[in-house]
């Protein structure tokens, strides 16, 4: 729970483009993205709806539809992700990057048993290796999720939601992966169920030591259980930084409007929600410059016509706002844009 | 939460059920499986029975279905014999062998054949009241007549006397234009038609199911290529490019099996390409993938077995179409060779022959071919209903 630790590196974004071709024209999901996870950490992907983490997230273990194209470069342990052959990326799949979906309700196939599930999940790595001795390993992961090695012969139907978010779980550290990506694991359950679950991956990473990746729209989780966040805009990055920090003191102002929407249960603080100004931009055609600007409070001339970089602004903190950076024409017609700003 | 009510739902009947006797089991049923159950079972019920006579043929047929053992046009239950005498003149004891004996028959009738077989010398009359006026001149001492009309006969006329009766061979449901037994013809027609229904639905889902899968899987250029010649075929008239086919083919029963199974590959296609497109958007397949499965692994392991259930409902529903095609096709002279037993056949034969009184040989197997495909419609109606995961969640 350190305040980053810049340990060892394990997956480094540099920057990555996605857009899917539509009929309309490509559609700029992810756009110039680079970022850095560390080995052991728990980062927390926040954003708004359709703002690419989800999109960020798959692109991570090339799991995207057809019309997708990704460009710029993931390296994992050093080798790149985007040169990967189909066996190289089954390989990456399931043992070294692995997925915890969002509906456990429909993330397990109706026809197969719980069990074969995961037996299945082994087999497609290790070929080899004797019947029992999978059995006996699954028995006691799914023990150690806490359902019951009986309930291996069930069905995903005759299980409940949080029991079947276990076995996704399960799948996902069947083969102690070094990345886990849990996709809005946590969307589609009622609050305590949901709280159990972020304690067991706590619990996961700190048994097994890996790493998660934590995508949600659910800030509370991440300030809950996340080291570093990164706080994600219309396929860009906004802010990244240790959770106490970012938390504490956002400083670009996206974070800044998205944390003073999170509704509090504290009663006497009932004050009226912060409702952040207009849409977020479609992304066929994305604002020029820096794509938040037609919603910044703070939006100066700048900001509409270059597009500010993912900077540092104190170690381990970076900002993507020209607020924190120097540019020779930043002071220009400022005045201007302030204005129509404010008004 | 809609997950604990079926369950809850399920312990309550079972407790229910332990307390109860088979009968009430089985009416019981309803509760899991909707009012569909008995449906179901109807029709399962029909297809099972006329599975078994189609397995037990051999045993269950009284007679070869291409010998003309008959007379012509006997009616349903005819066929026995009466032995005549002038009264009180019997010439024969009553367990003698009647091997060389002259006995007087009727022209085209069942006595006429009886005698043939016995041996007898028989001595032919133009009609029955040539026959019985023959008798009573003392042209004969013995006449063989229907026995039924002996019977009354000699009730009627003192002058005669009823030597014996149930002679010969007798005719369930009669015999057709040509003196063949009916319910011969409909027992070894059954596995005809069965096996000509079975056949080109398998050859139809064999290629159906496949190029389904292929093109819902795959997508793009190829699924844009098959869908366009599937829908072509689907849009034909289905019987009319049965007619087509079998044309081409000519008769035998392994073309007209592939002629009626073209016409079906389309339906599986569709419904299996429709079903892939939808589960492969699912998140478990999604999840295998993200796991490392293979294309293939993700086809038969994932999609496949998901497909299976409404795969069974096409199935069924296309073997009772099947059943009419086939039955379409013979009528018409289109399907199977001449010698081999078959109900679209007997029935475009009776046809014929209805004008002229003779209602048996169509009836038959006009009912049998509708309680067939009215089975398989059942069974598979029933099917869908239960195997559809949204009518069983309520």
């Amino acid at each position: 729970m350190s305040p980053v630790t810049p340990g060892e590196l394990l997956l480094q974004v540099c920057n990555l483009n996605v857009s899917y071709k539509t009929r309309t024209g490509p559609v700029s999901a992810v756009s110039d993205v680079s970022l850095d996870i560390y080995r052991g950490e728990i980062l927390g992907l926040v954003g708004e709806s359709g703002c690419g983490k989800s999109t960020l997230g798959r692109a991570l273990m090339r799991m995207l539809p057809r019309s997708a194209r990704i460009e710029g470069q993931i390296l994992f342990h050093g080798r790149e992700v985007l040169g990967f052959d189909d066996r190289q990326l089954r390989e990456l799949r399931g043992r070294g990057i692995s997925m915890i979906f969002q509906d456990p309700m429909t993330s397990l196939n109706p026809v197969q048993r719980i069990g074969d599930h995961l037996t299945e999940a082994v087999q497609v790595h290790e070929s080899d290796g004797g019947k029992a001795d999978l059995r006996q390993r699954i028995g006691t992961l799914v023990e150690r999720l806490g359902i019951m090695r009986q309930r291996l012969s069930d069905y995903p139907h005759q299980l409940s939601g949080g029991m079947r978010q276990r076995v996704m779980i399960g799948l996902g550290v069947v083969l102690s992966p070094d990345l886990i990506i849990a996709d809005e694991a946590t969307t589609s359950l009622d609050v305590i169920v949901a709280a159990k679950l972020l304690d067991q991956l706590r619990e996961i990473r700190e048994e097994f030591g890996v790493t998660i990746i934590l995508i949600t729209h659910n800030i509370a989780q991440v300030a809950e259980l996340a080291d570093r966040v990164a706080v994600m805009y219309a396929g860009r990055i906004a802010e990244v930084g240790s959770v106490y920090d970012v938390f504490d003191g956002p400083q670009h102002p996206y974070t800044q409007g998205l944390l003073r929407s999170v509704p509090s249960i504290k009663l006497e603080d009932r004050e009226e929600l912060y409702k952040m100004p207009g849409e977020p931009p479609n992304l066929l055609s994305p604002p020029a410059g820096c794509r938040f600007h037609p919603r910044c409070p703070e939006a100066m001339s700048i900001c509409s016509r270059i597009a500010p970089g993912l900077l540092p602004t104190m170690p381990g903190r970076l900002v993507n706002c020209w607020l924190y950076q120097e540019h020779s024409e930043k002071d220009g017609p400022a005045a201007r844009t302030t204005a129509r700003g404010a008004a | 939460m809609a997950v604990t009510t079926p369950e809850a739902l399920r312990t309550q009947t079972a407790a229910v059920l332990d307390k109860v006797g088979f009968l009430r089991r089985f009416l019981r049923a309803r509760i899991w499986h909707g009012a569909e159950w008995y449906i179901t079972v109807l029709g399962g019920a029909i297809l099972v029975t006329v599975a078994g006579v189609t397995v037990l043929a051999p045993v269950l047929a009284p007679h070869d279905p291409n010998e003309f053992i008959g007379a012509q046009f006997t009616v349903p239950g005819g066929g026995r014999q009466a032995l005549l005498a002038r009264n009180g003149e019997v010439p024969i004891a009553g367990d003698a062998d009647l091997a060389g004996v002259v006995i007087g028959v009727q022209r085209n009738r069942n006595g006429a054949n009886l005698a043939k077989r016995l041996g007898a010398e028989g001595v032919r009359f133009e009609d029955q009241q040539a026959l019985v006026g023959g008798l009573k001149a003392g042209e004969v001492d013995l006449i063989l007549i229907d026995e039924s009309v002996g019977q009354e006969l000699a009730a009627a006329d003192s002058q005669l006397e009823l030597v014996a009766t149930g002679l010969g061979l007798r005719f369930v449901l009669g015999t057709d234009n040509l003196g063949r037994d009916i319910t011969s013809r409909l027992i070894w027609g059954a596995r005809t038609v069965l096996g000509v229904a079975l056949s080109s639905a398998l050859l139809a889902s064999s290629f159906g199911i496949p190029l389904g899968l292929l093109s819902g899987f795959v997508a793009g250029r190829l699924d844009k290529v098959l869908s366009l010649t599937m829908d072509s075929i689907y849009s034909f008239p289905g019987f009319l490019l049965a007619i087509a086919m079998a044309t081409m083919l000519g008769p035998g029963v392994i073309n007209v099996a592939i002629a009626i199974s073209v016409i079906y590959i389309p339906t599986f296609f569709r419904v299996v390409r429709g079903q892939v497109l939808s589960i492969k958007e699912q998140l478990y397949v999604e999840a295998a993938r993200s796991l490392g499965a293979r294309a293939t692994d993700i086809l038969i392991r994932y999609i496949f077995p998901n497909v299976i259930p409404s795969v069974v409902v096409v199935f069924s529903l296309n073997i009772a179409d099947a059943i009419l095609t086939e039955a379409g096709l013979s009528f018409i002279g289109l399907g199977l060779p001449p010698d081999v037993p078959d109900w679209g056949y007997d029935l475009s034969k009776g046809h014929q022959f209805l004008i002229a009184g003779y209602w048996w040989m169509i009836t038959f197997p006009g009912v049998l071919i509708s309680l067939v495909a009215a089975g398989f419609s059942l069974l598979g109606e029933g099917l869908s209903e239960m195997l559809n995961p949204r009518l069983s969640e309520t």
